[in-house]
């Protein structure tokens, strides 16, 4: 397999927000992962695509410091999210799939509570400006989660991530789910905080999606990083070939 | 602090968690102020002695005041004794709604009338007290398993563990839920307890005593439900298995407990005893009397050179047949106490490794309202009987009057003040609980983050 490696492996790892380098990681005695090598510039959108099992929810697993890698580096802005997990979760936002809240408090409230346990005290008027930077319409602020939509709630989180004014975030199937105008509304947010000089790494199986959004994409084949192309710019890839060559996968 | 009012507000707005503290505090409370109701009830029949006494007396007095010797007076007086109940028994009632606290006793044989109580209605005693020592042994840990029993699970099952433990702080989460809850049921059981003591006066030592139970019998079950909700299981699972170490921990090992000593440590009942010493005293009829002074003055040499009897009827015969009644039976009560006491010795011993059985056993001494109370009732009850007999005894074997005057001299009770030494397990039992929630709480480090 032809690993178009973008990034180069001279480079110094202070450049990176996201660093895996020659990551071996996996549960038990069964390895997930071979020799990883992922990097993130600051301000830089990645999209991992790949099959399920391969290894994708691994790898944010590990930069998330929920998981040792077996042997192998993994820096989040420079500190090792496994044993220094505290310090590495200042520097990084995490998006679930599915984002569930308090369902009894509003937006307002469950930015509070959850910029409170990231140990930040925000004032009202800052969690207001980063719900209305996130898109939430004003009139939902103080109305209980209990009956957002799916799309609302991102953008509940994605809030909580502007005010934590993080380098890093890492998104776990973010569009699975949403409406295309909320894929278009949740992209024109990433590439905000693209634009504020945030790493972004996100899972997905969505192809176009990340092709719209992503700086490169990489995908994963049993637990092995194949293949990485530029998603914008001269060297942007064909997404039709790709989808193609990567179809039989379901990515 | 902003992570109070963050889970305070959360807390709030769980309405099952608030109605379960509100409802635990409304137990609690109902449970003081029935317990401080059963004490001031128990006040009021000591404080109606006296006067009863005084009428009583003068009654008798007024009859037999020309008699010619004591045996009338002796025969007829009764004498109050009473058992104040202490300012903490009005949380634990311990064996007091069913063992006398009053009781009028006469120079007749004392064994027959220290067991009469026995015979009222036992029937009663079955359902047991509610009182605060109920509430919090019983019921207070259904109420931590259902204000902790999700902690844990809930925000998995939710979909919200992996968030919550991507944030710097999240760890702390639990720390902070496990923390804020057990400050509010302590102080849905503490809150009732101190107005309680303020206004019967507990002593300070007394007090944080009960404190230390209370709190450490909290802890144990916070740190019991804590072990359990960190395996990661479900909510329906973990709500199962406290449950079922509940009913193992307060009912069943307990009931096992005390089936066997039952069995390892048979006590006849004191009703037995006082009907050994009625045949004892009923049977001296038909024997000799000199044989029955004989026998008397084995044991009382002072009286043997006294008058011999008189060919009819004379009360030092009568009152020292009933005294050899009592001691005939004098075995039989040195067992039944031993008995009783090595069962309380073993009880003890149990609390060393049933939380539930140690804290109850320490609230019912702190109380003083347990079986060691009750027998101290009774040293005090057999010391003053003493005392009454060796008052008559002087006029009835020296052949003495009996004048209006001597009613003055008659011996009068004096309860002795409450001992409420903490029973020997109590350290441990405090200890072991601490232990058990610090386990808890190291525990809550385990928590699986990539469930």
């Amino acid at each position: 397999m032809l690993i178009d490696k973008v990034i180069s492996s001279e480079a110094s790892s202070s450049e990176y927000v996201l660093d895996a380098r020659d990551v071996l990681a996996g549960y038990g005695s069964k390895t997930i992962l071979h020799e990883l090598n992922l990097h993130i510039r600051p301000g830089e959108i990645y999209a991992l695509l790949g099959a399920n099992g391969a290894g994708k929810t691994t790898t944010l697993s590990l930069f998330l410091g929920f998981l040792a890698p077996q042997s192998g580096l993994v820096r989040v802005n420079g500190i090792d999210p496994f044993t220094r997990p505290t310090e590495a979760r200042k520097n990084f936002a995490y998006i679930p799939e599915n984002v569930a809240l308090y369902e009894h408090l509003s937006a307002r409230e469950n930015v509070a509570y959850l910029l409170d346990l990231a140990g930040q005290h925000e004032d009202a008027s800052t969690i207001s400006n980063a719900l209305a930077a996130a898109g939430l319409d004003s009139s939902a602020f103080d109305l209980r989660v209990g009956g957002f939509s799916k799309g609302m709630r991102q953008k509940v989180a994605i809030a909580l991530a502007l005010a934590r004014k993080v380098p890093a975030l890492l998104l776990d199937e973010p569009t699975s789910g949403l409406d295309p105008q909320a894929t278009t509304e949740f992209n024109r947010l990433l590439g905000l905080l693209r634009q504020q000089g945030v790493a972004i790494l996100m899972v997905t199986h969505d192809l176009l999606s990340a092709a719209d959004i992503a700086d490169r994409i990489g995908f994963l084949e049993a637990g092995r990083l194949v293949e990485e192309v530029a998603a914008q710019g001269q060297d942007r890839f064909d997404v039709r070939n790709l989808h193609r060559r990567y179809a039989g996968q379901a990515i | 602090m902003s992570w109070l009012s963050h889970e305070l507000r959360l807390l709030q707005r769980s309405h099952l968690s608030i109605i379960a503290l509100i409802l635990l505090f409304l137990l609690s409370g109902l449970a003081v102020w029935s317990g401080l109701k059963e004490i001031k009830h128990q006040h009021d029949t000591i404080a109606r002695l006296a006067p009863l006494q005084e009428q009583d007396l003068a009654a008798v007095a007024k009859t037999y005041s020309n008699a010619a010797n004591a045996g009338y007076p002796a025969y007829y007086t009764f004498y109050s004794t009473w058992d104040t109940p202490s300012d903490a028994a009005f949380l634990s009632i311990g064996i007091r709604d069913s063992a006398p606290y009053v009781l009028r006793v006469r120079a007749l044989g004392l064994q027959a009338q220290l067991y009469e109580g026995e015979i009222f209605n036992p029937e009663l005693a079955l359902p047991g007290r509610f009182d605060f020592a109920f509430v919090l042994i019983y019921l207070t840990p259904l109420f931590i398993i259902a204000l902790m029993h999700d902690m844990i699970s809930g925000e998995q099952q939710s979909g919200r563990l992996r968030l919550l433990v991507s944030l710097p702080e999240g760890r702390l989460v639990w720390l902070r839920r496990t923390s804020l809850r057990f400050v509010l049921v302590l102080m849905c059981l503490v809150i009732p307890v101190l107005l309680g003591a303020t206004i019967t006066s507990t002593n300070l030592s007394s007090l944080s005593i009960i404190m230390a139970v209370i709190s450490s019998y909290v802890a144990f079950w916070f740190g019991l439900t804590l072990l359990i909700t960190t395996q990661g299981w479900r909510s329906v699972t973990n709500a199962t298995a406290l449950m079922s170490v509940w009913v193992l921990l307060t009912l069943v090992l307990p009931s096992l407990a005390n089936v066997a000593l039952l069995r390892a440590v048979p006590v006849h009942q004191g009703v037995d005893l006082m009907l050994a010493q009625r045949q004892a005293v009923h049977g001296a009829w038909e024997v000799p009397r000199e044989e029955t002074m004989q026998r008397f003055f084995v044991h009382h040499p002072e009286w043997s050179g006294t008058a011999p009897l008189p060919q009819d009827f004379h009360w030092k015969w009568y009152f020292a047949f009933h005294q050899l009644g009592d001691e005939s039976v004098a075995p039989l009560a040195n067992a039944y106490r031993a008995g009783l006491l090595e069962r309380q010795a073993w009880t003890n011993r149990l609390g060393w490794l049933l939380p539930g059985v140690g804290a109850q056993a320490i609230l019912h001494r702190v109380a003083d309202t347990d079986l060691l109370a009750q027998l101290s009732y009774q040293d005090q009850i057999e010391a003053f009987h003493r005392q009454i007999r060796e008052f008559y005894y002087a006029y009835l074997f020296e052949d003495r009057p009996f004048g209006a005057a001597d009613f003055a001299k008659q011996p009068v009770f004096q309860p002795s003040a409450h001992n409420i030494a903490p029973p020997e397990h109590t350290f441990f039992m405090l200890i072991l609980s601490w232990m058990v929630f610090l386990i808890g709480v190291w525990r809550l480090k385990t928590v699986r983050l990539d469930s």
